[in-house]
């Protein structure tokens, strides 16, 4: 096989298992102690905004609409790419804020663990987290 | 690894228009080093560090980093696995104390012998988002985390107790005056509070402006406390001996007033997320002069110094900014 065409058979493989792998399923339980280390800037009852906005039903709302928050203008620009909230988008945020939303005023970091993110969004899609 | 400096001269920009009759200076050029630091180290807190170095957390690569600014040198030293550091002062000891949110622990460096000692959190008090730190007049290390709690460690034997704020979520910025009493801010509780060292037991002070977002506190030379003001944008003073407050918008259309730290000279310097500066006031005169972030979304988020020096680490940009305010660099 030329080197080539390796590659390009190689990347199809990886595509190919990344498709396959199933998705991480997350556990609401757990994922409302994966909350703690949101829940010092955000609320869950609706209206309710600290130095974050509430993420009551967050997920297919608009990006950076929460109504009376003040938005940093870097979400003000990824809502100018992305329309509104999934948990595929999420996931991609707190794993790295600041590399989906470069100079982001939010001081966290990331959830580097992909099953506490998948925790964490199966927490908020709850309707413990939605009945808030 | 040798830090690249960005600019010897300050970068160009207009001097916004002035939403109050403020006085307002471009500060001048000649006094302000950038240095680049590593991609991605997202520099948090600073600290000034023996031997005219200078500390900062480098909070997106779990690491304490250190610049030597007369050299460029710098190197990151890892703090664990799971370390998110966001806080950062020199202790009296000379090592570097370090509140850890993503190790929900104080961790310390000593510079003398390298070696990292790390405290976590009693287990039964749950993730805590640790945020920032203080030594009292009596060597205990006290700190908050925005979970909702503060606490203390003595460093003599590595005690921990741990305390709950009035208002739950929120403790953030902390400082000791020069008497060694030390007070923190609540960012979500919109409050000062004043720690007994003793007991521990904390009391809240009511600044006047209602949900004001108290983000972090500085002392003075005379003790009296200046906190910024996220949500209403401003500066304020609070003075312990008479109770009495006084406050300043920041200038222009939308402050959002984040760190605050005071000079040797009483200076007070505060940044500015709306106008990505950070203004230096002078009481005096109630004059602002502004330094403007070395690129846009410069984000200072904690401002630190010693006599002479002022930094500003900007967590938006990688860089760290050094005004010299008396003597050319």
């Amino acid at each position: 096989m030329k080197p080539i065409a390796g590659i390009a058979a190689a990347i199809l493989l990886a595509a190919t298992a990344l498709a396959a792998a199933p998705p991480i399923q997350g556990d609401p339980k757990r994922g409302e102690v994966a909350f703690q280390k949101c829940y010092a800037c955000h609320a869950l009852e609706p209206g309710k905004n600290l130095s974050g906005p509430s993420l009551h039903r967050i997920f297919g709302r608009r990006i950076a609409a929460a109504p009376g928050f003040d938005y940093s203008p870097a979400l003000r620009g990824l809502a100018t790419r992305t329309k509104r909230w999934d948990p595929a988008l999420l996931d991609r945020f707190i794993a790295d804020p600041e590399a989906l939303a470069p100079h982001t005023s939010m001081t966290f970091t990331g959830m580097r663990n992909a099953q506490e993110r998948a925790d964490l969004i199966a927490f908020l899609k709850s309707p413990g987290a939605r009945r808030r | 690894m040798r830090a690249a400096i960005v600019a010897a001269i300050l970068l160009a920009a207009a001097a916004p228009a002035c939403a109050q009759e403020q006085p307002q200076a471009q500060a001048p050029a000649a006094n302000v080093k950038v240095f680049q630091l590593p991609a991605g180290s997202r520099p948090h807190d600073v600290a000034p560090a023996p031997d005219g170095k200078v500390w900062y957390t480098a909070q997106r690569q779990g690491a304490l980093g250190i610049l030597d600014p007369k050299t460029g040198q710098i190197r990151q030293v890892p703090l664990g696995e799971e370390s998110a550091p966001h806080g950062v002062i020199q202790g009296p000891d000379g090592a570097a104390w370090i509140t850890d949110g993503g190790q929900n622990a104080i961790v310390r460096y000593d510079p003398k012998t390298e070696k990292v000692d790390v405290w976590k959190l009693p287990a039964d008090t749950g993730y805590t988002n640790l945020n920032t730190g203080a030594f009292d007049g009596d060597g205990i290390h006290w700190f908050t985390g925005q979970n909702g709690i503060y606490g203390r460690i003595d460093p003599k034997t590595g005690e921990i107790k741990v305390f709950k704020d009035a208002d739950g979520r929120g403790p953030y910025g902390i400082a000791a005056t020069p008497s060694g009493d030390v007070y923190y801010v609540s960012l979500a509780g919109s409050h000062l509070a004043k720690i007994d060292r003793r007991t521990g037991a904390a009391t809240v002070i009511e600044p006047p402006t209602k949900d004001q977002g108290a983000r972090r506190v500085w002392s003075d030379s005379k003790g009296d406390l200046w906190i910024s003001e996220w949500n209403s944008g401003q500066l304020s003073r609070y003075t312990p001996a008479s109770g009495v407050w006084k406050s300043w918008k920041l200038p222009g259309d939308t402050p959002k007033a984040y760190a605050v730290y005071v000079d040797e000279r009483d200076i007070v310097w505060v940044s500015d997320f709306g106008a990505n500066a950070t203004l230096a006031f002078d009481p005096k005169t109630e004059s602002w002069t502004r330094y403007p972030g070395s690129a846009e979304g410069a984000n200072v988020r904690q401002i630190l110094g010693r006599p002479g020096e002022v930094f500003l680490p900007e967590s938006g940009t990688d860089r760290l900014m050094i005004v010299y305010t008396s003597t050319a660099p």
